[in-house]
């Protein structure tokens, strides 16, 4: 994979670290660029952008890319990069955070699967207070089966449906599937973290 | 003696054959798992990827609900459910702000007191005590395993003590010996098998699986043990496709600890669920006339 140039932007370079380490609770500046994350990190193949690529980003205050770029989406949060970091900073709490911080400014995903999979389990975690798989797997099946359809990809969705079909066919053999809905009894407890959680927003 | 329980929405769902296992492998060893009443979902990854807020505050009703059954020590089987409420305890006890805001919603308020730990921190011990041993009434002999444990039990996103060697756990191996097993020596043990990827990433997470089960095929493992359900079903429902996609020889059931110690008990396989594995688990117990 090309590396991009990274730009520097001298204005925004201080306000852009100072929110994400406000956010992440990581100090960035003590990165020397050691790259032990990016010998460790699983998916940096992938996203041609390691941990230590992803701080000099924000060190730069290249903005656009530090909030949209592939590891901030496919980041398995394995937190191999923080364990071995020298100087004790967790990459994957900066990409949490710039996950965040992008979903706050509307940005579109570069993994739309990966983002509303992660929607869908808090939106079900916060209907039943726990996690039901085929009420979770609903809500996300549906949400990326109708993307595709917008776009017009029959194709990607007759495939992703005739995958988890056969997935869901030897879980029912392997008596893996579970129906019975799990959920909490004071849902009100719950649905009040995700209210604190969201002024102005229901669960 | 009594020890609280927190099985996770993945042991009451597609791993529930993991909480039926913990029952009756604790049981026997004289541990009585209290499941904590009404408890929630500890928002797993998703959480943690989505909203700061409730990464922390999802947990801490269920520490809140634990402190309050006065019990000493609560047990986590699942990898991700323990890191979740760990890291949760953990930073509630340095951001007293935090924890008073996530307390006025509860009914039952975090204190803060009861001991988080993983399943190898409860059985290790045991290990060490002859427990174990003195409950085996057979040898896993001709069991090789790759003691998987994946990302969660070991590495953290903040401060808080490790139960084991971060780059080379040992639990696993140690309740394996102890029960006559012969566990490889291999190199991907820490891996990450991509969790949630393998629905919303596949092709990333198919890649991080078939480096997994080659080495612990070129090791010459014959299955595969581990503690975290998801590292479990991925390993597991996945294998078939790895091989398709990337060659694999041969294919290794995938075990919960609880099922080799449960086996070496001397419980019946179909009563322990063993039949519940995607990869055939029965088959290579039976060739070992191990049941």
């Amino acid at each position: 994979m090309s590396v991009k140039t990274l730009k520097y932007e001298a204005k925004g370079a201080q306000t852009l670290l100072r929110e994400v380490m406000d956010k992440s609770g990581q100090n960035l500046l003590a990165c020397y660029q050691c790259r032990r994350c990016a010998a460790g990190c699983p998916v940096g193949e992938e996203t041609g952008v390691t941990p230590d690529r992803l701080i000099r980003m924000i060190l730069l205050g290249d903005r656009g890319e530090a909030l949209s770029n592939l590891l901030v989406w496919k980041c398995v949060a394995c937190y191999t990069c923080g364990t071995r970091c020298p100087n004790n900073i967790q990459t994957a709490r900066i990409t949490e955070t710039l996950k965040q911080m992008s979903k706050k400014e509307h940005l579109e995903p570069l993994r739309p699967r990966i983002a509303d999979f992660h929607n869908a389990f808090m939106k079900a975690t916060g209907h039943m207070g726990r996690f039901n798989e085929i009420e979770g797997m609903g809500i996300y099946e549906a949400k990326t089966a109708l993307k595709e359809l917008k776009k017009g990809n029959v194709g990607a969705v007759i495939d992703e449906m005739m995958n988890q079909a056969k997935l869901g066919m030897t879980m029912m053999k392997k008596k893996r599937m579970h129906f019975k809905v799990d959920k909490v009894k004071n849902k009100a407890e719950v649905k009040a973290l995700y209210r604190k959680a969201k002024p102005g927003k229901g669960a | 003696m009594e020890m609280a329980y927190y099985p996770g929405c993945s042991l009451h769902a597609s791993s529930e054959l993991y909480d039926i296992q913990c029952k009756m492998v604790f049981r026997n060893l004289g541990i009585e798992l209290r499941e904590i009443p009404d408890w929630n979902c500890c928002g797993a990854t998703a959480a943690a990827k989505t909203d700061d807020f409730l990464a922390i505050a999802l947990p801490a009703r269920n520490l809140g609900i634990a402190d309050a059954t006065g019990l000493s020590e609560i047990v986590i089987p699942c990898s991700s459910c323990y890191s979740r409420t760990l890291v949760s305890q953990q930073r509630l006890s340095c951001d007293l702000k935090l924890k008073e805001s996530i307390n006025a919603e509860l009914g039952r308020k975090v204190e803060g007191n009861i001991k988080v730990s993983n399943i190898l921190e409860v059985l290790k011990p045991r290990v060490a005590s002859g427990e174990i041993a003195e409950k085996a009434r057979k040898k896993l002999e001709g069991l090789k395993p790759a003691c998987y444990y994946g990302c969660l039990l070991t590495r953290f996103p903040c401060d808080v003590p490790v139960t084991d060697d971060v780059e080379n756990p040992q639990g696993m191996e140690i309740i394996c010996r102890s029960l006559g097993a012969e566990p490889v020596d291999w190199s991907y043990k820490t891996d990450c098998c991509g969790a949630s990827a393998s629905v919303n990433d596949a092709e990333q997470s198919l890649l991080l699986m078939s480096r997994i089960m080659k080495d612990a095929e070129a090791r010459g493992a014959n299955c595969f043990v581990t503690t975290c359900p998801l590292c479990q079903f991925n390993v597991d429902a996945y294998q078939e496709q790895v091989a398709q996609k990337y060659g694999l020889g041969k294919r290794l059931p995938v075990y919960f600890i609880t099922e080799l110690i449960g086996i070496a008990m001397g419980f019946d396989a179909v009563e322990m669920q063993v039949d519940r594995h995607f990869v055939d688990a029965m088959g290579l117990l039976k060739e070992l006339k191990l049941i």
